[in-house]
This record gives structure tokens, C-alpha cells and sequence, in this order.
């Protein structure tokens, strides 16, 4: 029939053209070491919008490293070992209330023109005048940034805040002062030609695809090897696993389904790597009279079974946390292990029913705990419907705390109502993780715990969501900021471990990771776990900075 | 989800109205014997008896899923990602949780949500259909208006939107939004129906007789509309099951419920596909499939029990002549 | 004439009752949405961005609802759906304009070939009675019917992508190595991601279009004038296509029109499962991503589609069938 061979027709035009294709599509990795090319798998959710504004939390990821850099790079991995980048020296002042960069000379922008110390002084004066740049809260601390000799800043701060080093020195981006003055709104500024000293200038940007080409002028010499990095946008998540499955990208930073199969299992060169970040908690709303109560806590920290939520929740991929809050094996060398095996909250069913018996709950016909007031132990958790892995950790967990006679409903919330509850106060439980990590398991516990970054139920709280006060920890916070002394800090981190431990602010269930995948079939230098020098993800900045300068064709 | 199946329901030009039902210019019989008819075509037609074979046995599966999957649907209680087995028909999900288990065990939510959303969509396609028919005048035209609008708006985009703006919908939740949106097609056919039987000899005696015109309608002329009622019910019922699947397929359903549709969800989230797990996403389909098919054969039945010019044609043998 | 002014009348209030309802739904909804999804952006959106969303969801407003209802359609008139919060700051219109050729290549080809497809084989079906073709045809495509668009494209993303590698399943090309342009190997990669999608798409309509076809042939077989020509001693195939098929196909035609609705749900739902950037799938992401403006912008597009499609098919009809011109 006719109609049947114009069907035919077409589907052979369309194997031979698959045919042709192929040889241009589905190449593994050929291409990168041929041209020393290294293609990125970033999954975004949206197409590019071609703004490079490294003061824009939308953009940061896609030019600080690229093609701005920072004073000096701080590895979070290494306990926050140091590489100087644009500052080759510095110092603290006296009372560590001032610190004092030596500025690296001979180092140009992408247009050529030298950059100097005016255009630190310049940077960081831009984000005070206009405080949505300033995404880090650094003039919260800062009281001046001034040029003190031909190449020296000193910066003076209102109250010592050395963790704010990170900050400072590793997540503020240099720019050129001669481009950034004209600029009559920073703020609104898309920046879509970046001029900054990184090793790659953006060449060219369009909705689908960014390729970044090397910098010619750029102060390292030899760098990068990487001639080209291609960055392509993608809108969904099963796209971006493809490319990297098919070997068309090389670079991954995804959340793959089953990796061994899906991905390792394609070709011996493919490798994934996922080093644990910060903890993702099952965070208590301290103002319900229930969860008050520090045994109901403890109940809950020995009934969950965190090794399973480990494996079923979260494919394994993200291991277990433990109660002190110390992510391991990024902080081992934090963890106060006497502590640990002291207040040991393994899985531990039993001893979660005997605690709840202690406090005075008795096992009700209906399966749930209840006091002698008749107040049950069943409450609701929020989390964020969308990423269904933390779906299905809450189901896990709810089947884990039933078993002890403690019911969770999940409540499956859309991002935006989710937040909004969370800042609010207005939820029993809550499972989240905190959005910004540093160099030390110092940065997540005192997002957690100083009373700063709380606020009373009903307004917004910082980070401090579960209401935790407590002036004894702010004070341990407090003398952290104010040393160099490494010994001091260590201390401070095992009593603040001691506040986990003995007063539950916060549950840790699982450590969140940095996605990332790498092929090693045409490319080498990668960052891996026993040569951890950056973080490894594509989206950690200025980290992927260090990875692009490593990489070299094979 | 292609077009439903039954005789030739048009939105255009006249003399082409839908041809179920009693085929035109016979004697209607009353109720009770088109409903002993109804029972016999069924044991009688091959189609309808499979398609009537199939619904029973989901039923039961709904009603009595304990005796048929011992495993709990939920439960993370076995090792993740296991190949099918003795122990575990179907495999295992990648949460560990037996699929067989959710399998049957999700039959009760479609089930529900087939024959709640089904007989609620019918009851309102009924009472517009019908009563466009019979009050006439304006109320048809607005009703048949309203009708007409609804039918040609995308009704899969309209209930995204809707979920969209919800969030997701727990199960009653996506009943009600497909009954709200979907009765237009079939009171489309009802009020086809119920124009063509407005003329008839035995509505006339009715009104002779002086019986007020509600008792017509719900006595007299709803009867003779059974066998598209029913077919309207399943139609209706057919689609309840597929869009409520591709909703909660998509995450605009409740994926913590138990339920074919969110099994989809699942399995798809996971690469289910792509991770050598394909029955994960392919067991649920089926079903889904298969439920479809029930009522589908038993529509398509019902069209050639209603039509006799579509029954199938017995091949007669041409004996030859020696 | 008349004929064709109340049909235009009909799609014109069928327009205004889509966008009625993308008015009325955010506000119906408790805890007006679109205040959570500006949330989102606190601070980010400028001032025109600003109005124009207050304009779609109304909420800064302090008009009453009327006001707001009228300053709606204002701006709806004026092409002017907002920007994409999703795609920000690129326009709705703009970022529709990305997707939209992707749709109406996949699903246009398929639809035809699968209406011109089956409608031949529910000819051949319905004019061989009892023939092999017309028993295993119905039972077959009754159960196909019922099975759900995602199922197929799952199938062929098993069978032929995954483990026959014949064909790519995901994206409508390879994004990381191809770009787009007007190169033959551009359009190769497009052809060959369009295959499985396109083919998922034509297998589950298909059988709608087969049965119907068969099933108004029938009818229409019994019909006087048939009887009449084959009398006359007309050949078969002539009275089948002249006379039958092309008095058949009327209702199939407008029954082609109604079942729009079901061809956009599933190509909503094929896009899903092979990733397709057509506006179905860009639906579903704005969803996903509370991109309220570019759904309802979408919703309204695909009610035009229709429309359009429908009118189009009354065209046909209207050609092929001279009681529709004479007739109201």
C-alpha cells in the first residue's frame, strides 16, 4: 500500500540519518583528547540566559572560576589548605582585626589591561554600595578595605572574624574597576562579556550552549591546557544523564539514578566520586512542647535507622551522619571520637522505646506514644516534594520512628511553601540541609547553632531554623571567630560537638554530597578521593576553577 | 488515550447523530427486559465476556489484595533492585519494597478512583445531557454551549494547570478535578440520545397521560438510555483511569500513595528503564492497559449490541456444488 | 455563510472561556499561588516584570475584580503574557517561540500519518467484511486504545534505544556536540531523535482513526445509493472511495477535530518519556518549576491549537459536504 511504503520510507530516512549522525554524536570522549576539549553536564533546569554578573547568585557558578578569580583559593576538602591566586601573601593584625594582602603583580585582565591593587579595593567597595551583591554578608564584618603600599590592601574588621577568611579571600570575585565604574547599575547588570583574569573568556554564550576559550593573557603561564570547555544547557535531568552515559560529556555533576548501571557499568574510564558535604537533618520546631523535650529527641536520634536511609533513600550515595554533626571522611580530623563512642546513637530500637519510657510515654492501642496528658507523639514533617529522594529518606524514616511508636506524616511541599514555612517557623519537623559550606565543620554548626541566625516564629530566620538558643554556644561561637590558633578552634569544635551530642538542636540523618562524574578516557588530572585538591562539581566555584587549571589531554 | 470508540459521535453537520441505542423506528421496550437483553448480549458476545472477565478479577484483586500479595506495598522491608523470583514475583523496587505487592495493592486506588470518578462524570453528563434535551429553549442553548466549549478545551493541559496551581492532588482531590472537567463528551452523546427519543410514540402517551415531565424523564426516558448510560460509564471510566495515571506519572499526583500511577512516578525517577529494571515501569503500564481494555471491550460491546450492523460477520462457508 | 459565522462565534467564546478560566483559576486557588512564586524572586524582577505578572495573577493589585479582569484581556490582546520566571528574563512569547516548532513538527507528521494511515485501513477493513483484516483489526486496536501513550514510548525507549541502541531516545538532538543550524548533519540528528517519538505517537492514535473509519464505512455500506451503485455495476474500488469512503470519512474528519484534545494529552505525555523540547514538555517544567506565567500562556496555546485545528477540519467539511452549505 501506498501509505505503508511512505512509512517505510521514512523510518529508513531516519535510521540513516541516525546512521550519520552517529559518528558526530556518539563518540566516547575521542574528541576532548584530540582537541583538548572537556565538555561539561551540568543540569540547570533552564536554558542559558547569557548574564556573567559574578555578584548574581543566578550567574556566580558560570563565571567566578571561569573567568573571574579570587584573592586566594581555599580548599574546603583539605581543611581549608590554601592556594594563592590573585593575593600571594598575607597576614593578620594584631588581635586578628585586620589582615593584610600582598597583591600578585604581572596578572591582566582578559582585555589586557594589568589589574592591580585598586581593583580589590574597587571590588570589595562595589558590594558594600550596593548590598545585594554582597551575597556572602562580608561588610557585616568588614569596617574598611583600603589600598596601604603600591600592592598591599589591609582590610579592618568591626569584631575578629577569621572564618570569614573563606569568604573574603576564596568567594568574592576581583573585577576591573575601568569596566565595572561606568557601570550605572551593577545590580541589573547582565554582564554577558565578562572582563576578568581567569584562565577563560566566554566565547560565545547562546540560549543552548556557553563555550569558554582560553584566556591568552592569562598570568599562568602554560594554563590552561584545557583549550575549550564547552557548557551545554540542560532542561532536564534524564537529557544531562544521557550525554554523560552516551560519553558525550565528560565533566558530570549530576544526581544519577543506579550509577553502576546507568553509568560505570558503559565503559571502564567512567568514574563518579561523591565526597559528603554537609549534613541533611531532621530539624525539630524547638518551640513544640513535645519535641521540647530533649528525650523525645534522643528517641528519635537511636529509632532512626540512618544506614538504611543511607541505602534506600538515597541509593547510597550519601552516607550516614551521626549525631555529632561532623561530616566524615571530609572532617574526620575534627570528630572527637572519645565523644562519639560516649554517646554512641546508633540504630537502636530498644533503647529509643526504653528513653520514651523514661519521659513517661506509654505505647497507645493506636500504635503511637502518649504521655499521661494524653499529648501523642505524631507529628508532620515538611520536606521538598521535587527531590524525591528526600520523599523517599522520609519514608524511611517514618517506618523507622512507627517501629518505636512515633508517627511522621510527610508533607510534601512545593519548594517555594516549603521555605516559606521554614523560615516561618510554622512546621513540627522539618528534613533539610544547609545551603552553603566551608572549610571546617565549623561553618555548618554555627549556621545551625548561633542565635544570630534565628528569629521568633513568625519572622525569618537566617539559618537557625529550629529555634536553638542557647548564650553558652553563642559564646563558643563567638571565640572560634576570634583566633588563628588551630588548637583553639579544635576545641571549640568538640564542645560544640558535646551540644549535639547532650542537646539534640538537630537530628543529622544523611551527608549531602557534591554530585560528580568524570571520564578518564581522554583526560587526566581529575580530582579524586585520594587526591581531593578541589571540590570536584562543576557548579562549586571557584573550585572548578582549580580542576580546569589540573586537567590536561591525555 | 485515543478517542473513545463508539458509533459516530460528531460536533458538526446534521443527520449524522450517534446511532446506540434502540436503532430508530423500532418498538422500545421498557426497562427491566433491556436490562435481562443487556445480560445476555454480554454472556452471548466474546468481547463483552472478556471485557466483563478482566473487571471481575481487578475487582477482586482490590477487594482482597492481602490473600493475593502477602508482602507489605510500602514496606522497605528487601534488598533493593532484585530481579523477579519465587519470592518476589516481579522483582524489587530500588527502595527494596516488593512490586508485586504495590502492584496489587494498587489496584484498590485505581479501582476507586475508575468507578467514583466514573459514576460521578456520568451522573453530571447525565443530568446536562438530559436536561438540555427536554427543557429546550435556552436552557439548550446555554447548556449545549457550555457543553460544546468544554469539549473542545484540552482537557490534559486544563488539569496540569489545575494540579500545577495545586501542587498535586492527593487521590479525591484528582477526582474531583476530572469529574469537573470531563462529563462533556458523553452528555454530548446523552443529549444526542435524548433529542432523538423526544418524538417517540411512547413519551407521547406519557404526556397524554398527563404525567408531569420530571416523572418522563427519570421513568420513562432514562431507562430507554441505559445501554449509553452504561457505555458512558465506561468511557468516563476509562479515562478517569488515564488521566489520573498520567497525572500522578508526571508528580501531580500523591507519591506517597499506593497506586499504579505513582509507581510510574517512582520508576521513572529512579531510570527505571535505563538501570535494567524496565518491569518497574512496565508492570504498572500494563495493568493500566489492562484495566483500559476491560472497558473498552466492554464499550465497544456495547456498541454492537446496540448496532447490529457492526457485529461481527460470521464467514459463512460456500459449500460447492459437486 | 451563516453556518460559518456561528462557528466562528463558537471558537471566538471558546477563547474567551480559556482565558476566563486562566484568570479565574489563581485566584481560586486558596493562598493565591503566584504570591509563594514571587517569593522566589524577591527583589530580582524589575518594575515591568513586576506589573505585568500583577496584571496575569493579581497580586499587588488593589483593583477590584472587574478592573483587573478587563486590564487581563487588555494585555492578553496585546501579546503580552509576561516573562518566563523559569527562562527569566526571557519573554513568555519568546521562549514558547523555542519550543513550539519542535511540537508541531512531531506531532503534525505524526497525526497525519496516522490519520491518513488508518483512515485507509478502516476503508480496506470495513469494505472486506469478515475478511481477515476486519477480525483481527477491532480487537486488536480496542485494546491499543485503551493502552496509555507513555506506556508505548516506553517500549520503544526499551526495545529500540536501550537495547538495540538503533535509535537515540532522548532530546530532540545531541546537545552537547550538535548545534542548531541549517547543516544537513543537524537535520540528520533531528530526524533520527524524531523517529521513536513520531512512531510512539502514530502507533496509539492509529487505532482510533482505523475503528472509527471502519465503523461509519459500515454504516454507510448499508446505505441505499451504495446499493444503487453497486447495482449499476460500478468497480469496487470506485464506489468504495467515491462513493462510500468519501461520505464516511465526514465524521471521521470532525471526529478528528474533537479527539485534538486527546492527540495534545499525548503528545504531552510522549515528550515526557523521550525528553522532547516541544510545549508539552515545557508545560510540564513550568509546572514543575511554579513558572506560572509561561503555563497559563501554554494552556492558552494549545486550547488555540485546537481550535484551529477544528476550524480547519470544518473547512474540509464544509468543501467535501454540500448539506453543511446549504443546511442553517
Amino acid at each position: 500500500m501506498r501509505r505503508l511504503r511512505a512509512i517505510g520510507v521514512l523510518v529508513s530516512a531516519g535510521l540513516l540519518a541516525a546512521a550519520c549522525s552517529s559518528g558526530s554524536g556518539s563518540g566516547s570522549g575521542s574528541n576532548s583528547s584530540a582537541k583538548s576539549v572537556v565538555t561539561i553536564s551540568n543540569e540547570n533546569g533552564a536554558l542559558w540566559t547569557c548574564g556573567f554578573n559574578p555578584f548574581l547568585g543566578a550567574d556566580q557558578l558560570l563565571s567566578v572560576g571561569f573567568v573571574y578569580e579570587p584573592l586566594v583559593y581555599v580548599n574546603p576538602l583539605q581543611n581549608g589548605k590554601t592556594t594563592p591566586m590573585l593575593a600571594t601573601a598575607w597576614t593578620w593584625g594584631a588581635g586578628n582585626k585586620s589582615i593584610t594582602f600582598t597583591i600578585r603583580k604581572g596578572v591582566k585582565f582578559g582585555d589586557g589591561t594589568p589589574m592591580s591593587a585598586a581593583d580589590v579595593v574597587f571590588s570589595f567597595g562595589l558590594i558594600k554600595k550596593y548590598a545585594a551583591l554582597d551575597l556572602t554578608g562580608v561588610w557585616s564584618v568588614l569596617s574598611s578595605v583600603s589600598q596601604t603600599g603600591s600592592d598591599q590592601v589591609t582590610m579592618t574588621f568591626t569584631a575578629p572574624a577569621v572564618p570569614y577568611f573563606y569568604y573574603i579571600a576564596d568567594q568574592t570575585p576581583i573585577v576591573p574597576a575601568h569596566v565595572w565604574s561606568k557601570i550605572a547599575n551593577p545590580v541589573a547588570y547582565a554582564d554577558s562579556h565578562p572582563v576578568g583574569t581567569g584562565p577563560y573568556v566566554v566565547n560565545p554564550c547562546t540560549t543552548a550552549n556557553i563555550t569558554y576559550t582560553a584566556n591568552p593573557h592569562y598570568w599562568q603561564p602554560g594554563e590552561p591546557h584545557i583549550t575549550k570547555v564547552e557548557y551545554p544547557a540542560f532542561t532536564s535531568n534524564n537529557t544531562a544523564n544521557d550525554q554523560l552515559a552516551t560519553g558525550q560529556a565528560q565533566w558530570g555533576s549530576q544526581y544519577i539514578p543506579a550509577i553502576k548501571e546507568f553509568y560505570t557499568s558503559k565503559n571502564p574510564a567512567y568514574h563518579y566520586w561523591f565526597p559528603p558535604t554537609v549534613n541533611v537533618s531532621l530539624v525539630p520546631n524547638l518551640t513544640n512542647p513535645l519535641l521540647a523535650n530533649v528525650k523525645v529527641r534522643q528517641a528519635m536520634s537511636y529509632a532512626i535507622d540512618r544506614a538504611k536511609v543511607s541505602t534506600i533513600g538515597e541509593s547510597g550515595y550519601e552516607p550516614p551522619a551521626n549525631q555529632a554533626g561532623i561530616v566524615t571522611p571530609t572532617f574526620s580530623d575534627w570528630l572527637d571520637s572519645s565523644q562519639a563512642s560516649q554517646y554512641n546513637y546508633a540504630y537502636n530500637p530498644a533503647k529509643a522505646k526504653q528513653i520514651l519510657a523514661s519521659a513517661g510515654f506509654t505505647m497507645g492501642s493506636d500504635g503511637i506514644m502518649a504521655n499521661s496528658k494524653g499529648q501523642k507523639l505524631a507529628f508532620s514533617v515538611i520536606d521538598i516534594g521535587d527531590y524525591s529522594d528526600w520523599v523517599a529518606s522520609m519514608q524511611v524514616v517514618a517506618q523507622n520512628l512507627k517501629a518505636v511508636g512515633i508517627q511522621l506524616t510527610p508533607d510534601n511541599l512545593a519548594n517555594t511553601d516549603f521555605t516559606a514555612a521554614l523560615y516561618a517557623g510554622k512546621y513540627e519537623l522539618a528534613y533539610y540541609d544547609q545551603q552553603s559550606f566551608g572549610p571546617g565543620p565549623y561553618y555548618e554548626l554555627r549556621n545551625w547553632l548561633d542565635s544570630a541566625n534565628t528569629a521568633p516564629i513568625g519572622k525569618t530566620a537566617a539559618s537557625n531554623y529550629e529555634r536553638y538558643i542557647n548564650p553558652a554556644t553563642d559564646n563558643l561561637i563567638h571565640s572560634y571567630a576570634a583566633t588563628t590558633s588551630v588548637s583553639v578552634q579544635h576545641s571549640v569544635v568538640n564542645q560544640l560537638q558535646q551540644v549535639m551530642l547532650t542537646q539534640l538542636p538537630i537530628i543529622p540523618v544523611v551527608e549531602a554530597v557534591d554530585w560528580y562524574q568524570y571520564d578518564t578516557s581522554g583526560l587526566t588530572g581529575w580530582p579524586t578521593p585520594g587526591n581531593p585538591y578541589a571540590q570536584p562539581s562543576a557548579y562549586a566555584f571557584p573550585d572548578m576553577e582549580q580542576v580546569l587549571l589540573h586537567l590536561k589531554a591525555k | 488515550m485515543s478517542m473513545p470508540i463508539s458509533g459516530i459521535s460528531t460536533l458538526g453537520p446534521p443527520g449524522l447523530e450517534p446511532t446506540t441505542g434502540p436503532a430508530a423506528g423500532q418498538p422500545v421496550p421498557p426497562a427491566t427486559h433491556a436490562l435481562a437483553r443487556m445480560a445476555r448480549a454480554v454472556r452471548s458476545n466474546r468481547k463483552a465476556t472478556a471485557g466483563t472477565v478482566l473487571l471481575v478479577v481487578f475487582v477482586l484483586v482490590s477487594l482482597f489484595p492481602g490473600v493475593i500479595a502477602h508482602d507489605s506495598p510500602s514496606a522497605d522491608a528487601y534488598a533493593p533492585r532484585l530481579g523477579p523470583s519465587t519470592a518476589h514475583l516481579l522483582g524489587t523496587t530500588a527502595y527494596g519494597q516488593d512490586m508485586f505487592a504495590q502492584l496489587v495493592w494498587g489496584t484498590r486506588n485505581v479501582l476507586i478512583i475508575a468507578f467514583v470518578a466514573g459514576l460521578a462524570t456520568t451522573g453530571i453528563a447525565v443530568l446536562v445531557g438530559v436536561a438540555a434535551a427536554y427543557l429546550g429553549g435556552l436552557w439548550d442553548g446555554s447548556l449545549s454551549l457550555l457543553t460544546d466549549v468544554l469539549l473542545v478545551i484540552p482537557l490534559f493541559p486544563l488539569l496540569i494547570v489545575i494540579a500545577g496551581y495545586a501542587h498535586g492532588g492527593s487521590t479525591p482531590v484528582l477526582i474531583l478535578v476530572i469529574t469537573l472537567t470531563g462529563w462533556s463528551y458523553t452528555a454530548r452523546q446523552l443529549r444526542s440520545q435524548a433529542l432523538s427519543l423526544r418524538g417517540r410514540d411512547f413519551l407521547e402517551a406519557a404526556r397524554v397521560r398527563g404525567e408531569r415531565r420530571l416523572y418522563i424523564i427519570v421513568v420513562e426516558v432514562i431507562p430507554t438510555m441505559i445501554s449509553l448510560i452504561v457505555a458512558s460509564f465506561l468511557t468516563n471510566a476509562l479515562y478517569a483511569v488515564l488521566f489520573a495515571s498520567s497525572l500522578q506519572y508526571i508528580g501531580l499526583g500523591d507519591p506517597n500513595s499506593e497506586s499504579w500511577g505513582t509507581m510510574l512516578y517512582w520508576a521513572q525517577n529512579n531510570a527505571a528503564l535505563q538501570t535494567g529494571q524496565p518491569l518497574w515501569a512496565l508492570a504498572p503500564g500494563a495493568c493500566i492497559a489492562a484495566l483500559g481494555a476491560a472497558f473498552a471491550l466492554l464499550n465497544y460491546a456495547f456498541d454492537e449490541i446496540g448496532n447490529p450492523a457492526l457485529r461481527p460477520v460470521r464467514r459463512a462457508r460456500v459449500k460447492r456444488a459437486r | 455563510m451563516r453556518f460559518a459565522l456561528r462557528r466562528l462565534g463558537f471558537f471566538v467564546l471558546t477563547l474567551w472561556a480559556a482565558l476566563t478560566i486562566n484568570f479565574m483559576l489563581p485566584r481560586l486557588m486558596p493562598g493565591n499561588p503566584a504570591l509563594a512564586m514571587l517569593s522566589k524572586f524577591h527583589g530580582e524582577l524589575t518594575p515591568q516584570t513586576l506589573k505585568a505578572l500583577d496584571v496575569l495573577f493579581g497580586v499587588n493589585t488593589h483593583k477590584s475584580l472587574p478592573a483587573q479582569y478587563v486590564s487581563y484581556l487588555h494585555q492578553v490582546a496585546t501579546g503580552n503574557f509576561g516573562i518566563s520566571l523559569d527562562f527569566y528574563p526571557k519573554s513568555v512569547s519568546s521562549v514558547i517561540g523555542s519550543a513550539i516548532w519542535w511540537t508541531v513538527g512531531l506531532v503534525g507528521v505524526s497525526t497525519v500519518l496516522a490519520f491518513t494511515l488508518g483512515t485507509g485501513l478502516g476503508i480496506v477493513a470495513a469494505w472486506r467484511r469478515g475478511g481477515r483484516l476486519d477480525s483481527i483489526l477491532p480487537p486488536t486496536f480496542v485494546i491499543t486504545s485503551a493502552i496509555p501513550y507513555f506506556w508505548v514510548g516506553m517500549v520503544f525507549v526499551l526495545v529500540f534505544g536501550i537495547s538495540l541502541h538503533w535509535l537515540p531516545y532522548v532530546g530532540g538532538y545531541y546537545v552537547s556536540t550538535d548545534a542548531p543550524s541549517l547543516s544537513p548533519t543537524f537535520f540528520g540528528d533531528v530526524l533520527a531523535h524524531a523517529v521513536l517519538p513520531g512512531l510512539a505517537l502514530v502507533v496509539t492514535t492509529i487505532g482510533t482513526w482505523i475503528l472509527t473509519m471502519r465503523n461509519t464505512m459500515i454504516t454507510t455500506l448499508a446505505e441505499d445509493y451504495v446499493r444503487m451503485a453497486r447495482a449499476k455495476g460500478l468497480p469496487g474500488r470506485r464506489i468504495m472511495v467515491d462513493y462510500a469512503a468519501r461520505n464516511a470519512i465526514l465524521p471521521n474528519l470532525t471526529g478528528f477535530a474533537m479527539s485534538l484534545g486527546f492527540v495534545v494529552s499525548g503528545a504531552i505525555l510522549i515528550e515526557y518519556v523521550f525528553n522532547y523540547p516541544g510545549v508539552g514538555y515545557m508545560l510540564l517544567q513550568a509546572v514543575q518549576g511554579e513558572d506560572y506565567p509561561l503555563m497559563q500562556a501554554l494552556f492558552l496555546l494549545l486550547t488555540l491549537a485546537v481550535l484551529l485545528a477544528i476550524l480547519l477540519a470544518d473547512i474540509a467539511t464544509a468543501l467535501l459536504d454540500p448539506r453543511t452549505r446549504t443546511a442553517g
